[in-house]
């Protein structure tokens, strides 16, 4: 198993990054999309509580994986993708590396500026990114997150859906080295 | 005969009521606050009630006259967290439609060891009254005066927040209510 990446396949630390951030989303969206119409109950106070430290987590990880990243060989192109596609990989690639900073920190802006508790776990607190309550800022800060999550949803749906073009049509290395790295026969794991 | 009972209720005031007047204070309501702090899922907050009233008789010399009476009305909550102030209007917490004011009004002064002031009085809190104790800081200055007053309560000895609020780590149980009065002659 390599830690880095190589032309032949992305290394186990990004590859953990990816499929880590990838099942915490997966997880912030079902917990997002049923908390909000929850009575006020006891219940609905940790569900919230418990989507704010997933989405602290993320933005912590995204940063770490982006710092990483800087230094990382990118795994090459299959032969003969076209241009166009390989801009749009880039592209959507690049926006959802925004997405998983913009997200998180949308979501803290809003806590913060509903003058809402955050603790991560409950462990230690987060400071307000407003200094205190902020009526103006706070919808603002909603509707960006939501817009943001819209956004990603899209996002994903290319996403995953080149992914798995790539592996069932194409029947390349695209998939793959996301998953297991770079094939073995390669030299790799 | 009205004319002599005239003099005789002025003369009542002039006598009994004069030297209790001495030592009322009128409260200047836009520069005195009455504010609290309390955790929330473990993260400390700070709130405020924007309208009270309070009658203050308060001579340092003279702890055996000295008489605080507040009521506060519950509905000015502010803790700059609409959804939070609307929940603890709520029956669950304050209950506000049955009980919309506080009533505290002291009972006795006396100083203590360390030689502060303290205030024993009885707090009137969603319909349950319990025995309150306030540390009083009282400066003059002139012919006006700063009153603080601290008093540490438990949310649930007045059955806010009992029942599924209950659970201390999520709203702390511990309350620190802080009066900061402006008073003037």
């Amino acid at each position: 198993m390599r830690l880095r990446s190589t032309e032949a396949g992305w290394g186990v630390l990004l590859r953990t990054f990816h499929w880590l951030i990838a099942a915490l989303i997966l997880a912030q969206a079902v917990i997002g999309l049923s908390m909000v119409p929850m009575g006020v109950t006891p219940a609905k106070v940790r569900v919230f509580a418990l989507h704010k430290s997933i989405g602290m987590t993320i933005l912590a990880l995204a940063l770490l994986r982006i710092a990483w990243r800087m230094g990382e060989k990118r795994p090459v192109d299959p032969a003969g993708m076209p241009r166009w596609q390989r801009g749009a990989a880039r592209a959507v690639h690049l926006t959802l590396y925004f997405l998983i900073l913009a997200i998180p920190l949308s979501g803290w802006w809003f806590n913060s500026a509903s003058n809402a508790p955050l603790a991560w776990f409950g462990l230690f607190p987060i400071p307000s990114l407003t200094g205190g309550y902020d009526p103006v800022w706070k919808p603002r800060a909603l509707l960006t997150h939501q817009m943001l999550f819209w956004v990603l949803v899209a996002l994903l749906v290319a996403h995953v859906g080149a992914a798995l073009w790539h592996h069932f049509v194409q029947r390349d290395d695209v998939l793959r080295r996301m998953l297991v790295g770079s094939r073995e026969r390669n030299g790799g794991g | 005969m009205k004319v002599a009972l005239g003099w005789l209720c002025t003369a009542a005031v002039v006598c009994f009521a004069a030297p209790a007047l001495a030592k009322t204070w009128q409260v200047d309501a836009a520069r005195s606050a009455l504010t609290f702090t309390n955790a929330y899922q473990g993260v400390p907050y700070t709130g405020q009630f924007r309208r009270f009233t309070a009658v203050i008789d308060y001579d340092p010399k003279d702890l055996a006259h000295a008489k605080f009476e507040v009521t506060v009305d519950i509905t000015s909550l502010d803790t700059q967290n609409a959804e939070r102030d609307h929940t603890a209007l709520g029956a669950d917490f304050f209950d506000t439609t049955k009980f919309p004011r506080a009533y505290f009004v002291t009972t006795s002064f006396h100083q203590a060891a360390n030689g502060k002031i303290v205030a024993d009085g009885t707090l009137t809190l969603r319909g349950i009254s319990k025995p309150v104790m306030l540390d009083v800081a009282f400066s003059p200055q002139g012919g006006a005066a700063t009153l603080d007053v601290t008093a540490r309560l438990k949310r649930l000895d007045f059955g806010i927040g009992a029942g599924q609020w209950a659970d201390p780590s999520m709203i702390g149980n511990d309350v620190t209510v802080h009066g900061h009065l402006l008073l003037h002659r």
